[in-house]
């Protein structure tokens, strides 16, 4: 096991990896921007460094401050959560060179799975159902030459995208010109690299994913799948669930299935997270995230399996310790992303300064938070406060319990999603579960915003 | 109010004053206080500046010249000692990140006020190395 570990993120998740080390009786080293100087993260590390200014050019993506503050601290892993370089093949080559073991899978599989056109060619070759897509594309034509062929409506999509980036459904060849230079100028400025390709725009698919952890033994299971469609129309996932509810159990396990075996066709190692659409009994890999998720917790909350300790054993060298049958998953998890953003003006970011916060406690929730009385959010970064999750026995437990969690949540100086969330978790339609991605959106489009 | 201050709430407000490009900056609230000042000449100075309301200010102003990288700090040899004349913009030491020597300069002429660091010491961002009197 190792002694120390860098965690190279901010915010909830970094407080999440502390936790984690802290219960294998690893030491942590916490970096921060001055913006997060006092941030929960940093106060419960052992030792913290200041990598650079709020902004993440200067800090959270700062590899030689990083870098040097593990090597200055004498830690022996990196552990780099979500987003930032965490699907950096760079960042996790750069590490190794240093002596420091990157907390993730091999760098070659991480360049292979995040460069999203190269992910799906080994997914044709290894027999996994892909949407119809392009190959890179180099100028509108060929976006069109391509549209033409397989027909409208197509999403453009950067190949180095996630989040929503750079993602533009296009619905004829008159708005493929303007489409397809938003979406290159929208991915250069999120990843430095605005290539493109397109698929077919599967309407209204439901979006399932499945957890898989691989040790360096070659062993990998399934930690079932995750219901991730209700999505804000900037295809920002904003309420996730496992099980995925009305799903045909055949169709369940040929996700689980072909998940383990793309996993095993790239030696898959540490935990990682196959995208699929879900079109009624028909699969698509859309793409595998080289990391631990946002919304981990509903899986460990159903399976008992803490992903993010597996993912500090298993760069650790452990093996897996237990085998696909030992993993059984009991009753529903729900998780809801507390956001500062305001559900009346599209889900525009706010920063500013927390007033009063009351997070919800009781049987069957929990809340991972970086943020308390008084923090300053800062512009920076993005917007998620907190992520409470619910369990429940079945699904409308969990839901009703949801609705209680919310109800005791209170956090005062900026717009938050948690009033949104709770009307989400009355509403009738999300209440017969199954939704497709599109439902959010029009949900919105037809909603009268609540009186402020 | 909040065990430590200085972190809580003096530092988000001199990055406001420092990235606004502003002169002159005083918060009040409650029993709290805090006035922020940029120095004549100051080419870094807001954090250094500031100090309670009602101080009179320092007969000269002082820079203080933060680590910009995290690395270790290494002194030149001969090392640079506190109360030394500075003729023009010297480097005074260097922070090695990863091999590569960042030097730390003193931006123009002036006294080394003080030295907050030593040979060796790791530093972060933004720490206090030197201060400079112009």
């Amino acid at each position: 096991m190792f002694r120390k570990v860098l965690i190279a993120n901010r915010g909830e998740i970094a407080l999440r990896i502390n936790r984690a080390c802290h219960e294998l009786g690893v030491a942590t080293v916490a970096i921060f921007s001055e913006a997060d100087r006092g941030s929960l993260h940093v106060r419960h590390a052992d030792e913290a460094f200041c990598v650079g200014a709020g902004p993440v050019a200067s800090s959270y993506l700062n590899i030689a401050n990083i870098i040097s503050t593990g090597l200055i601290c004498g830690a022996d892993a990196i552990h780099p959560g979500y987003g930032f370089l965490a699907e950096n093949a760079r960042f996790a080559e750069i590490a190794r060179d240093h002596g420091l073991t990157f907390i993730g899978p091999e760098p070659s599989v991480i360049a292979a799975m995040g460069d999203k056109a190269t992910a799906r060619r080994i997914m044709d070759e290894s027999g996994v159902p892909t949407t119809p897509g392009s190959g890179i594309l180099a100028n509108p034509a060929e976006a069109a030459a391509f549209a033409a062929q397989i027909g409208y409506p197509v999403l453009l999509k950067a190949t180095a995208g996630g989040g929503g980036k750079g993602m533009r459904a296009v619905e004829s060849e008159a708005e493929l010109a303007a489409a397809f230079a938003t979406a290159t100028a929208e991915a250069e400025a999120s990843f430095k690299d605005g290539r493109l390709y397109a698929e077919k725009l599967i309407r209204s698919p439901r979006h399932i994913e499945v957890q898989v952890l691989g040790d360096q033994y070659g062993d990998v299971v399934h930690l079932g799948e995750r219901d991730c469609s209700v999505q804000k129309p900037s295809h920002q996932k904003l309420i996730e669930e496992t099980p995925a509810a009305a799903l045909d159990p055949a169709v369940r396990d040929r996700l689980h299935d072909i998940a383990v075996t793309a996993a095993r066709a790239v030696k898959y190692t540490n935990a990682g997270t196959l995208e699929f659409l879900v079109d009624g009994p028909n699969v698509y890999f859309m793409e595998m995230n080289t990391r631990i998720q946002v919304e981990h917790p509903v899986t460990e909350m159903v399976y008992g399996v803490d992903l993010v300790k597996e993912q500090i054993r298993i760069a650790a060298g452990e093996r897996l310790g237990f085998t696909q049958s030992d993993l059984q998953p009991h009753g529903c998890a729900i998780e809801v992303r507390v956001n500062a953003e305001d559900p009346d003006n599209n889900f525009a970011p706010a920063a500013g300064t927390l007033g009063r916060v009351e997070f919800p406690g009781g049987p069957g929730v929990r809340v991972d938070t970086h943020v308390y009385s008084g923090t300053v959010v800062p512009p920076f970064y993005d917007s998620l406060l907190a992520k409470i999750i619910v369990t429940g026995r079945t699904r409308e437990s969990a839901i009703m319990r949801m609705e209680r969690a919310l109800a005791e949540t209170h956090i005062d100086g900026v717009k938050t999603t948690v009033e949104f969330c709770r009307e989400i978790m009355r509403d009738e339609r999300f209440a017969r579960a199954g939704v497709g991605v599109d439902w959010l959106p029009n949900y919105l489009a037809n909603r009268v915003p609540t009186p402020a | 109010m909040f065990e430590n201050t200085i972190v809580e709430r003096v530092r988000p407000l001199a990055q406001a004053f420092s990235d606004g490009g502003l002169t002159r900056l005083r918060v009040r609230d409650g029993d709290f206080e805090v006035e922020f000042r940029r120095a004549p000449a100051a080419v870094s100075g807001a954090v250094a500046d500031a100090r309670p309301a009602g101080e009179p200010a320092p007969a000269r102003p002082v820079d203080a010249i933060l680590a910009d990288v995290v690395g270790v700090m290494r002194f030149l040899r001969p090392a640079v000692g506190e109360g030394m004349t500075l003729d023009g913009d010297r480097e005074l030491a260097y922070v090695e990140t990863l091999g590569i020597r960042n030097p730390v300069r003193s931006r123009g002429p002036g006294r080394v006020a003080m030295i907050y660091v030593t040979d060796g010491q790791p530093v972060e961002y933004g720490q206090p190395l030197f201060a400079i009197e112009r």
